[in-house]
């Protein structure tokens, strides 16, 4: 796309790992600076509690992206349920969308932040769809 | 009077006591530039001095959907408010409004200060500015197309302001990252937001003060 800039991957991410709590802050990777780095867009989750709709909405965009060459990654915290990523209900919603789950990735708070953030930014840099599919869309 | 005046101030369960007090609701392709409409996006991923000039001053952010993108998908042409403005289109934003609005809802019982930063010249999610054409229509012929810039809240914004005043919400501060002006300055875009956040700092504190006189 003539002057486009976008980068064609994004990731479903935690609210934690979005708006980590004060005491969490420290104990977590630079999450957005990861992701802005590799050069990944987010699409947030909302915190726990029931969300129905919202989580409907979610998946709709889920499916337009995956069915259009853009890779999708899920990014949660180890630790909380479904990895604060509403797991369980998402993998239905994309399941009925025809749309296989993203690879996840959950960050660990228990161990040292920085090793921690090295071995997402690895994760990160690593994925993409198939060379074939970026070529029949990237255009 | 304050938000939490307003709306009670009541304690949601299930909310934390340590919770942030500060909360930016913001644009869907401000953290997601994959959303934009083709040859619209201007970064990879994140638009990075919004999301540093919010975080810094401490402020949580909540992404709103992306109206345009589930809408009328990802490979859309641009268009302007006009177009946009139809039944079908509202409808869907009344949608979309009612899935976010119950977690706005909870951020303002709770008496949080919630802000809203949108996309100036978009026809969905333009504050200060959206963009129109009324006899805009047929095969798109950029750069050659013209369209006017004019003082309007794009179409998914007035449907969520619409959605949080039938739940008795007050409106939200808000203001627009000049994206979609048609030339887009950075420097200036960034001015402009950092202005917009110290002046509600300032004003914060003025009320602090106010509050703890004698």
């Amino acid at each position: 796309m003539n002057g486009d800039a976008r980068g064609w991957r994004m990731a479903l991410a935690s609210d934690t790992l979005i708006n980590p709590r004060t005491l969490a802050r420290a104990a977590l990777p630079n999450v957005l600076g990861v992701l802005e780095a590799n050069g990944y867009g987010v699409l947030q989750l909302p915190p726990a509690g029931e969300h129905g709709l919202l989580l409907a909405v979610i998946a709709d965009q889920v499916a337009e992206y995956a069915h259009h060459g853009y890779a999708v990654v899920a990014i949660g915290v180890r630790g909380e349920p479904g990895g604060g990523l509403h797991w369980h209900r998402l993998a239905s919603l994309l399941r009925h969308r025809g749309v296989a789950l993203p690879p996840r990735h959950l960050i660990r708070s228990d161990v040292d932040a920085a090793a921690e953030e090295q071995r997402f930014a690895v994760f990160l840099s690593d994925y993409d769809l198939p060379v074939e599919e970026q070529r029949r869309w990237r255009v | 009077m304050t938000t939490s005046q307003q709306t009670g101030g009541e304690k949601e369960p299930g909310v934390g006591q340590d919770a942030p007090r500060k909360v930016a609701l913001i644009a869907n392709c401000l953290l997601n530039q994959n959303a934009k409409v083709c040859e619209g996006a201007r970064y990879r991923g994140l638009v990075n001095p919004v999301v540093e000039a919010l975080r810094s001053r401490g402020y949580q952010l909540l992404q709103l959907p992306c109206p345009e993108l589930a809408f009328a998908g990802v490979r859309r042409w641009w268009a302007v408010y006009e177009q946009y403005d139809t039944p079908a289109y509202r409808a869907h934003c009344r949608r979309l409004a009612q899935a976010i609005a119950p977690l706005i809802e909870q951020h303002l019982r709770r008496g949080d200060e919630v802000i809203l930063i949108g996309l100036d010249g978009s026809p969905s999610s333009g504050v200060r500015f959206t963009s129109s054409k009324p006899d805009w229509g047929g095969r798109p012929n950029r750069p050659k197309d013209d369209w006017e810039i004019v003082p309007r809240r794009g179409v998914w914004i007035e449907e969520l302001e619409a959605e949080l005043a039938r739940r008795g919400l007050p409106p939200l501060p808000a203001t627009g990252w000049a994206l979609d002006m048609g030339r887009f300055d950075e420097a200036g875009s960034r001015r402009d937001l950092e202005q917009f956040l110290d002046s509600r700092e300032i004003a914060a504190g003025s009320r602090d003060d106010n509050s703890a006189a004698p």
